[in-house]
C-alpha cells in the first residue's frame, strides 16, 4: 500500500501509461528488432497513409499542398522508426506530445488521427506476421501496446486543447458577461439619469436611496444632500399634502402596488413646484436597497401655460363680447346723452327749477359713468397691444409721482419716490406703464388717506435681466390676503368699477412681466417685474 | 363769387345712421349758431361733398351705410385739405390713421360730450398754406361749372 502511494507520488504520466498498457523491457527489445526488419517497408506505409488521406476531403483539407505532404511523409517514416526504436523515455513522450499538439494546431480531426493509426497498425502487424517468425505473436502485442500508447499521448494533446478552449470560452463568456453587465448598467443609469422625469428610489423606511438628475434639477438639491433622508421631509411633501404621506405609508407597508397623485414639492429655495407623482413598490420588504420608486413629473410650467391659454381664451371671448356690447351700449348712450343735454338747456331757458336741472345732471353723470365703464371694460377685455419703446425707468417713476403728488398732498399722504442710483432703459409702452403706476399709486393714496394719512413709496430697481417696481403703503391692507384683487369687477372701493387692477395686471402681463401683491395690516406691497429685453420674459 | 363758394364758416355736415340723435345734435348746434345739414348715408354725404360750397366741418360716424366713415373723410379731405373732420364712433381704435390723409381727423367716442364738441367747433379754423393758396376758391373748372349752375338757378 505504501509502495503504491510512493509510486503515485513519483511516477510520471508517461510511466503510468506504460504501466497501464504493460509495455515491458521485453517489448522494447522486440520493437527494436522489429524496427530493423520493418525499416524498408516504412516509406511505402507512409505513402499509403497519405494516399488514404487524399481520399477524404476534410482530412486532406488540413494540408497546404503536395510539398507539405512530401515533407510529412518523411516525418511519418521518421516517426515509425522512432515508434519501433525500442527507447521509450520522457524525451520520447515529449516528442509524441509535440506531434499531438501539431495535429491539434493544424486542425486535424481526432477521427482521422484514430483511423489513420488503424492503417499503420494493420501494416506493421502484417510485417510482424511476415518477418518475425516465431516471435511474431509477442511482437504484435508489443506493436499494439506502443501504438495505443502513442494514441493515448496524442489524445492528451486534444484534451489539453479542449480544456484550453473551454477555459478560453469561459474567460470570453465572463468577459462578455461583464461587458453585458456594464452595458446594462450603463443603459439603466442612462435611462434613469437622462429621463425627463424625477426618479426617487426609496428604502423600506421611506428614505431616499436614489435621486436622479431631473430630481436634482427640479428640487435644487444635490444628490449627496438628500441621500438617506426621509423622502417626505427632504422634499417638503408632508407640508403640502397629507395624501402623499398616507399613500406612501400604505405603499411601503403593503404588497406590491402603485399610486398616482399630485402634490407640491418644496425646492431648496423654498418655492413650490406642482408635481404629479407615481408611487410604486416592488413588494420587497428588504430593510435596505430600493423597494419603492417615486417618479414625478414637474407640471408647474405646463399648468401655468394651460392657465395662461385658458385665460387668453376667456379674455378673447370677453373681448369679442365687449366689442359688440360697447357698440350696442354706446349708441343708445349717445342718444340719451344728447337728449339730456337738450333737456338741460331747455330747462335752463324756460325755468330755473334747480331740482329739475339737478335731475338732468344726475342722468348725464350716470350716462358718463356707464360710458367710462364701457371704456374701462374694453381696455381690459380688448386692449391694444403695447407699443414698446425704450423707456427710462427714472423718468417713468418721476412722471407718475408728479401726477399723483397733488392728490397725495390733499389726502395728507407722504409720497416718496425711491429712484435707482443709475437709470436704465427697458422696452415699455410709456402711456400704459403710467396707467399702471397711476392705478397702483392712486389706490395706495386712497387706502392710506382713508385712515387719516400715511406714507406711500414708489421704488424702482434694476435686476440682472429685469427691472423691479414696488408700490408700498402703510394703509390698512387688503381685507383678505387671498382676495382676488386682479379679477375683473372685484372692488373694495365704493363706486369702483373693479377693473383698475385687472387692467393693471393685463398691461403688465402684456409686457411679459409679472405682478404680485403681499398685504397685511400696516403694509401692502405690489411688486412688478418687467423684462429688460423683450422676448426674454420676466421671472422674479 | 368767391365769397359764396368758400366753405361756410358755421356750416356743419353731420353724417350718422342714428337720425333721431343726429337731429337732436343738429338742434343743439343750431341753438349755438351753426347751420347743420344731416345725412344718414355715406354715399349721400360724398354726393354732398362733391358740390360747392363745402361745409366748414364734417362730423361723420365711422360706420355709415353705403360706404364707411373713413372713405367719406378721405373724399372730404381730397375736396378740401383744410376741412375740419370729426369722426364719431363707438370703437375709436377702428379708425386707421393711414387711411385718411393728414391732418388726422379728431376722433370722438360716443356718447358724445356736447361741450367738448362745441369747444372744438368754436376753435378758429387753422389757416394752412394749402387751404389759403389753392382751395380758398374751387379750381377753375369747378368754379365755371358752379357759376353755370348758379346762373341756371337764377
Amino acid at each position: 500500500m505504501l509502495e503504491v502511494a510512493k509510486r503515485m507520488r513519483t511516477e510520471t504520466r508517461f510511466e503510468e501509461l506504460k504501466r497501464y498498457v504493460r509495455l515491458t523491457e521485453s517489448d522494447c527489445e522486440l520493437l527494436r528488432s522489429f524496427g530493423d526488419l520493418a525499416a524498408p517497408e516504412l516509406p511505402r506505409i507512409a505513402a499509403q497513409f497519405y494516399d488514404r488521406i487524399r481520399e477524404h476531403e476534410e482530412a486532406h483539407a488540413v494540408f497546404s499542398g503536395e510539398a507539405q505532404i512530401q515533407r510529412l511523409q518523411r516525418s511519418l517514416v521518421a516517426w515509425m522508426e522512432r515508434v519501433c526504436g525500442g527507447r521509450y523515455d520522457e524525451a520520447y513522450h515529449e516528442q509524441t506530445a509535440i506531434i499531438g499538439r501539431v495535429h491539434v494546431r493544424i486542425g486535424l480531426p481526432q477521427r482521422y488521427m484514430l483511423t489513420a493509426m488503424a492503417l499503420i497498425r494493420v501494416e506493421l502487424l502484417r510485417i510482424a506476421d511476415e518477418k518475425c517468425g516465431a516471435r511474431s505473436g509477442p511482437t504484435r502485442e508489443a506493436i499494439v501496446r506502443i501504438l495505443d500508447l502513442e494514441l493515448a499521448i496524442m489524445l492528451e494533446a486534444y484534451k489539453d486543447s479542449y480544456v484550453e478552449r473551454i477555459e478560453q470560452a469561459a474567460r470570453q463568456e465572463r468577459t462578455d458577461l461583464g461587458v453585458a453587465l456594464a452595458n446594462a448598467e450603463h443603459r439603466y443609469v442612462s435611462a434613469v439619469e437622462l429621463a425627463g422625469v424625477i426618479i426617487v428610489g426609496l428604502d423600506a423606511r421611506g428614505r431616499i436611496q436614489l435621486f436622479n438628475k431631473e430630481a436634482e434639477r427640479v428640487s435644487g438639491y444635490a444628490r449627496d444632500e438628500v441621500l438617506g433622508r426621509s423622502f417626505l421631509e427632504a422634499l417638503g411633501l408632508c407640508d403640502t399634502s397629507d395624501a402623499v404621506a398616507d399613500r406612501l405609508g400604505q405603499l411601503l407597508a403593503g404588497p406590491a402596488t402603485s399610486e398616482v397623485l399630485g402634490a407640491a414639492m418644496r425646492t431648496r429655495s423654498g418655492k413650490l413646484r406642482d408635481v404629479v407623482w407615481s408611487l410604486s413598490s416592488s413588494g420587497n420588504r428588504a430593510a435596505d436597497g430600493v423597494v419603492a420608486l417615486a417618479t414625478g413629473r414637474d407640471v408647474t410650467d405646463e399648468r401655468a401655460r394651460d392657465e395662461r391659454a385658458r385665460q387668453n381664451e376667456r379674455l378673447a371671448a370677453i373681448g369679442t363680447l365687449a366689442a359688440g356690447l360697447a357698440h350696442e351700449i354706446r349708441n343708445p348712450l349717445n342718444g340719451a346723452q344728447l337728449h339730456v343735454s337738450f333737456l338741460e338747456r331747455a330747462i335752463q331757458r324756460k325755468s330755473s327749477q334747480e331740482d329739475m336741472l339737478e335731475a338732468t345732471r344726475v342722468v348725464g353723470d350716470e350716462i358718463k359713468r356707464l360710458a367710462n365703464l364701457v371704456t374701462e371694460f374694453l381696455d381690459f377685455a380688448r386692449p391694444k397691444p403695447p407699443e414698446l419703446n425704450p423707456t427710462s425707468l427714472v423718468k417713468a417713476l418721476q412722471h407718475a409721482c408728479e401726477l399723483v403728488e397733488p392728490t397725495a398732498k390733499s389726502a395728507r399722504v407722504r409720497l416718496t419716490c425711491d429712484l435707482p442710483s443709475s437709470d436704465v432703459e427697458f422696452p415699455a409702452d410709456a402711456a400704459k406703464l403710467t396707467q399702471v403706476l397711476l392705478n397702483l399709486l392712486n389706490n395706495a393714496v386712497e387706502a392710506t388717506g382713508a385712515t387719516g394719512g400715511g406714507a406711500v413709496l414708489l421704488r424702482g430697481r434694476r435686476g440682472p435681466r429685469q427691472v423691479f417696481i414696488d408700490v408700498e403703503d402703510d394703509g390698512p391692507g387688503l381685507p383678505s390676503p387671498d382676495a382676488p384683487i386682479f379679477d375683473a369687477f372685484y372692488s373694495t372701493k365704493e363706486g369702483g368699477t373693479g377693473l383698475g387692477l385687472a387692467i393693471t395686471h393685463r398691461i403688465v402681463t402684456d409686457h411679459r412681466g409679472t405682478i404680485d401683491v403681499s398685504s397685511r395690516p400696516g403694509k401692502t406691497s405690489f411688486h412688478i417685474t418687467l423684462p429688460l429685453e423683450q422676448g426674454a420674459g420676466a421671472s422674479a | 363769387m368767391s365769397e359764396t363758394l368758400s366753405p361756410r364758416s358755421n356750416e356743419v355736415l353731420l353724417v350718422d345712421v342714428d337720425v333721431r340723435s343726429s337731429r337732436r345734435l343738429a338742434r343743439l348746434l343750431a341753438d349755438d349758431g351753426f347751420v347743420v345739414e344731416v345725412l344718414s348715408d355715406g354715399a349721400a354725404a360724398m354726393s354732398r361733398l362733391a358740390r360747392w360750397p363745402l361745409p366748414r366741418t364734417l362730423i361723420t360716424e365711422l360706420a355709415v351705410p353705403s360706404t364707411d366713415g373713413e372713405t367719406v373723410a378721405r373724399f372730404a379731405r381730397s375736396r378740401d385739405p383744410a376741412l375740419r373732420i370729426i369722426v364719431l364712433t363707438t370703437h375709436p381704435h377702428l379708425l386707421r390713421p393711414q387711411n385718411v390723409p393728414e391732418p388726422m381727423p379728431v376722433v370722438m367716442t360716443k356718447p358724445l360730450d356736447y361741450r367738448s364738441l362745441l369747444e372744438l367747433l368754436r376753435e378758429p379754423r387753422p389757416e394752412t398754406p394749402t387751404a389759403s393758396g389753392l382751395f380758398s376758391e374751387p379750381p377753375a373748372d369747378v368754379r365755371s361749372s358752379q357759376a353755370d349752375a348758379d346762373r341756371n338757378a337764377l
